[in-house]
């Protein structure tokens, strides 16, 4: 049985603010990691620069608690089809350390799925750092959907060239205690980047989200769309910071956050934050935090929908979102587990039929 | 040179410098014989004594948090005097005010407000208040505005001030506010009986005179149910090189459907190192107002914080924060709201230019039982030039389902169309970005009254002028 | 003979890379009433701002003669204090600042503006009147949440106040119903009647020209001025539209 420590500041903005508030970050017990041998396998030296929201302390843990670090290169002027697929299965404990480089021209898919069939408690972690290269395009898709004990650290970090695309999508669909952290470096000029985060929050549940995007670069673009639903007893941190950095002229910045609180006991801590120190630049967030509106539930009932079957059905829309941008089997697969424990059984193959999400079938 | 020019003139209303003569001003630094001289020149009860040694020990054991808020780096309590008292004993006529202190207030405006637009004013001149007044028919109805020293000699009203003093905001709060416990000197005690609206608003005015002193008034002011205040706070100093420091405090107590506004404009001199701390309860259905300008100081923390502990309370903040070169100004508020049915609308504005860094912090805390509570915050900052920083960190904490919470925060510079359509129609280019600049701070120019709204309006072109040219 | 008021000459100009203007030759006469027709996108809006001294254009070639001095370098405000007035497609909002000030402002830095206030308050509150604009707007901020017709009747409002040697009115009649349109053309009629002041209209359709007693007008495709005539070129463009013009461009280049 391995000696646990604690993790302390894990997700820590770039900004924090009144520590009586403990919005500033999260904790982990975790396995102290093991010595690894000189023959250690790990990522090229330059993806120790790249920031992935977590903090120094949690990428650290993870380079060394993972096995062995993978390393994919996508050759410039290619586009790779076939996603990269990062699969942890939650209990087993995975710890996954991988680096890509996308390179010139180039475009690929990083999936990473979380999930779980047994009912048990185990920590597993996930830790993607990519380099994206001018005029390069980079899709990722992360789903986590472990739920029961299960406990996950998950990071991502990018830096992105000149003209890079980049487009992030995430759905934390359930685990015991989830901390995300995502950090996009838009080093380059005319680089943009677009995160569509879902989540949903249940009972006894923590979720703690830690997304940064640096604007360095001239001209860039960078929105962020978070939308999510705390049912009975979830407990969810959001921590989003755009930092407009001098000579990042030209640039835009969005933030917009939707929380609907569909249950008892919830705590939802948000903290959008803008840091500007350059004046050619717009910048802007917007929060909205609150039940489902008079006006929606009164049309959802003339069309026969009472207010628990609204938020059944707010809940569903995540997932079905979710499966819709599951670009292969590993994710669909665990979006699927995640809704029959959720939604029930019917639902879900419901779902994954009017969706004619078809990596199932049988041939 | 031409800057140097305008500086003069936009200081020289404030920047003037009274000889300290015949003043008592006691050592630098903090030491427990200095807390307790200050405390039986005040023929204090024991009580208060007590509670300024322990707050003294907290001060002393507490540090800054390292990890958020503007750098205080420069401000050495080692050589800060906390007491420094002007040669003039309390008196509610100008009159009898020392020449020095009276002409002052005269150029500030003071007296000739009072005679206009006031129910009563305080001036603090350092560490003491020299003048006091109320008018005859605003007392007639009970309304008490005094200082809490007198109040503590008087044995009918000791006993209110022990009852409120230090019970909204603990000496434990922060570092400052220990400080100001141990060490607090001139205040302002007010008390608004059951019912009672006074026809015009009470006015504190504090004045640091003395060099690389500390100004730490207390302001404790209870409305009782139905009440009806409007209390005005203005402050300035005259710039030196070395560090001031300013560690107020206000305590405001806003019974049932009472109605409280507090309005502040801060010109502080920007040697001032500003960290003063205001805190509001609100009863069932009452209402509280902040307005609030800073427009001074080196650093700054201010967030006036309101509690709405009452069901159907409300409470409105409106603010603006204009950080210019040295600045680092960092400001907001705070909201907890707790009774049912309760409403918050935030709404602040912030200006940037020459270096200035601006922060805005903010915190919306929602409580379990704060049913249908309704806040909306709304943040929007203005760049001048790229040389300097607007940061927006606001937080919220919600845990109650029925609650209700909108956020909208936004950052830019004023537009190139903007200037030229105001330039086509013959402003000069600078009279144009000062016009969207004043127009920009117009919501918080139109809740203060007439007399602040034209010093805000001038300040705002002052400050403009000096960035031109 | 009367004095000419405004003449381009060989003007070109752009933006960042793009040209935009070419060669532009361009003579108003004081009293005259000009209009710059063309289509979408032809670059006339553009020649409007140029002349105006909007920076977010360049000169690259030919000059600007204002009442015999040349104003190709000076800034939007000195050309509104010697007599321009450019009239906007889409006026711009500045919250906060309230119409009556604005308006007061800009007069009072006009020596032969300066009045006392009441008379002030008494002359706006009269085109008020005449524009049928709402008296309550005079308080409002600049131009937020005004409807277009009423932003282009402010824009009417500043035109009599200030009384301008020359009015630039850029597509002016954009985007309004009939009765605003009607108001508008009132306006334009009463700018002309008591300041005697040269106009140039310019539009891309031939409403607004309607009232108007038209001194010259001119064509402009692709940032080329193609065609110059006397009024009875509006009708032929009402007939036939901008084709020939387009099509003659493209051949010659």
């Amino acid at each position: 049985m391995a000696d646990t420590m604690k993790l302390s500041h894990i997700n820590t903005p770039p900004a924090q603010t009144w520590n009586y508030l403990h919005i500033n970050d999260v904790s982990f017990d975790v396995p102290v990691a093991e010595e690894h041998g000189a023959a250690f396998n790990r990522l090229p030296r330059i993806f120790d620069g790249i920031e992935c929201g977590l903090g120094d302390e949690a990428c650290g843990w993870i380079v060394a608690s993972s096995a062995e670090a993978r390393y994919i290169e996508v050759p410039a002027h290619t586009r790779r089809d076939e996603p990269i697929v990062i699969d942890i299965v939650a209990e087993n404990g995975t710890v996954a350390d991988t680096g890509v480089c996308v390179r010139e021209g180039a475009e690929a898919t990083i999936v990473v799925a979380v999930s779980a069939t047994l009912a048990r408690d185990a920590l597993s972690a996930a830790l993607t750092r990519v380099l994206v290269e001018r005029n390069a395009v980079l899709h990722v898709v992360e789903i986590v959907a472990a739920g029961g004990a299960y406990r996950h650290i998950e990071g991502l970090g990018i830096d992105a060239a000149a003209g890079a695309r980049v487009d992030v999508s995430q759905y934390f669909l359930g685990g015991a205690r989830v901390a995300a952290g995502m950090a996009a470096n838009l080093a380059g000029d005319g680089a943009t980047f677009e995160l569509a985060c879902r989540y949903l929050v249940g009972a006894g549940e923590l979720l703690d989200i830690n997304h940064v995007v640096r604007a360095r670069g001239r001209d860039t673009r960078e929105d962020m769309i978070v939308s999510g639903m705390l049912s009975d007893g979830a407990s969810k941190t959001l921590r989003e910071t755009i930092d407009l950095i001098h000579g990042a002229k030209g640039s835009q910045g969005n933030e917009a956050e939707t929380v609907l609180l569909a249950g008892e006991n919830i705590r939802n801590k948000t903290l959008p934050v803008i840091l500007c120190d350059e004046d050619d630049v717009a910048g802007n967030h917007g929060a909205t935090i609150g039940a489902i509106s008079p006006e929606q539930l009164a049309y959802l009932s003339d069309r026969g929908l009472g207010p628990d079957e609204a938020a059944a059905l707010f809940m569903r829309s995540i997932f079905d979102d979710a499966l819709i941008h599951a670009p292969e089997p590993v994710s669909a697969a665990a979006v699927a587990l995640r809704a029959e424990t959720v939604l029930g059984a019917e639902v879900s193959r419901d779902s994954l039929e009017t969706l004619d999400i078809d990596f199932f079938k049988e041939v | 040179m031409a800057r140097t020019q305008v500086q003069d003139i936009n200081q020289s209303l404030y920047d003037f410098v009274m000889p300290e003569v015949g003043a008592e001003r006691y050592a630098d630094g903090l030491t427990p014989d200095i807390v307790r001289a200050i405390s039986k020149k005040k023929h204090e009860p024991a009580w208060m004594l007590e509670m300024r040694l322990q707050a003294l020990e907290l001060y002393q054991s507490m540090e800054m948090a390292p990890n958020w808020g503007a750098s205080i780096e420069g401000l050495n309590m080692d050589h800060i005097s906390t007491y420094v008292a002007p040669n003039a004993k309390r008196t509610n006529s100008w009159d009898d005010v020392p020449d020095e202190i009276k002409e002052t207030f005269e150029r500030l405006g003071i007296p000739e407000a009072e005679r206009e637009t006031l129910a009563g004013v305080g001036a603090q001149y350092d560490s003491e208040i020299v003048y006091h007044n109320m008018r005859e028919s605003v007392a007639d109805q009970g309304v008490i505005y005094t200082t809490i020293e007198d109040a503590l000699t008087d044995p009918e009203l000791e006993p209110i001030v022990h009852k409120y003093f230090g019970k909204l905001l603990p000496m434990i709060e922060h570092k400052f506010s220990a400080l100001h416990y141990a060490v607090w000197s001139g205040s302002s005690f007010v008390y608004v009986p059951a019912g009672v609206t006074l026809p015009f608003p009470l006015q504190s005015y504090f004045r640091l005179n003395a060099q690389g002193a500390g100004q730490f008034e207390h302001t404790l002011i209870i409305v009782e149910e139905g009440g009806n205040l409007h209390f005005i706070e203005g402050c300035s100093a005259p710039k030196y090189n070395v560090a001031n420091l300013h560690a107020g405090a206000v305590e405001i107590f806003v019974g049932d459907g009472a109605h409280m506004r507090y309005s502040t404009i801060e010109n502080w001199s920007k040697n001032m190192f500003n960290l003063n701390t205001k805190r509001s309860t609100v009863g069932k259905d009452a209402h509280m107002e902040w307005v609030s300008g800073s427009f001074g100081s080196h650093v700054s923390y201010l967030y006036p914080s309101t509690i709405l502990a009452g069901d159907n309370s409300d409470c409105e903040f409106t603010g603006i924060t204009f950080a210019g070169a040295t600045q680092d100004l960092d400001t907001g508020c705070k909201v907890t709201m707790n009774g049912k049915n309760t409403n918050a609308s935030i709404n602040t504005k912030s200006i940037s230019k020459d270096g200035g860094i601006n922060t805005f912090r903010s915190s919306v805390i929602i409580g379990p039982h704060a049913e249908n509570a309704r806040a909306s915050v709304s943040c929007q900052s203005l760049m001048l030039d790229d040389m300097s920083r607007s940061d927006t960190i606001p937080a919220m904490d919600v845990r109650c389902a029925s609650a209700s919470v909108g956020h909208e925060a936004t950052i830019g510079r004023i537009s190139d169309d903007t200037v030229f359509y105001l330039m086509s129609r013959g402003c000069s280019e600078g009279e144009a970005r000062t016009m969207v600049v004043n127009g920009f701070a117009n919501p918080i120019s139109k809740e203060l009254p007439m007399e602040y709204a034209v010093e805000m309006n001038n300040l705002i072109k002052l400050e403009m002028e000096g960035a031109i040219g | 003979m009367a004095d000419t008021l405004l003449k381009v000459a060989g003007l070109s100009a752009g933006a960042g890379d793009k040209a935009i203007l070419h060669g532009i030759d361009l003579a108003i006469d004081a009293g005259e009433t000009h209009v710059l027709m063309g289509p979408n996108g032809a670059g006339k809006s553009t020649l409007g701002h140029v002349i105006m001294g909007d920076p977010t254009f360049e000169v690259t070639d030919g000059s600007i003669l204002f009442n015999g001095a040349d104003i190709t370098e000076k800034s939007p405000t000195d050309r509104s204090l010697a007599g321009m007035f450019l009239s906007y497609q889409a006026p711009v909002e500045v919250p906060g600042l309230p119409l009556y000030t604005f308006l007061r402002t800009i007069c009072q830095m006009r020596p032969e503006l300066k009045t006392t206030a009441r008379k002030f308050r008494d002359e706006v509150g009269a085109l008020a009147d005449e524009l049928d604009l709402d008296q309550g707007l005079i308080m409002r901020e600049l131009n937020v949440g005004f409807s277009g017709g009423e932003k282009k009747k402010i824009e009417m409002l500043q035109l009599l106040l200030l009384k301008p040697k020359l009015a630039i009115l850029d597509e002016t009649d954009s985007g309004l119903d009939v009765d605003a349109l009607s108001i508008v053309s009132k306006g334009i009629e009463a700018y002309r009647q008591r300041c005697d002041g040269s106009l140039l209209v310019i539009t891309h359709n031939t409403r607004i020209l309607e009232r108007l007693d038209v001194d010259r007008t001119h064509v402009m495709v692709k940032g080329h001025l193609v065609a110059e005539g006397s009024a009875s070129l509006i009708h032929e463009i009402d007939a036939h539209g901008f084709e020939h013009y387009e099509h003659a461009l493209e051949s010659e280049g």
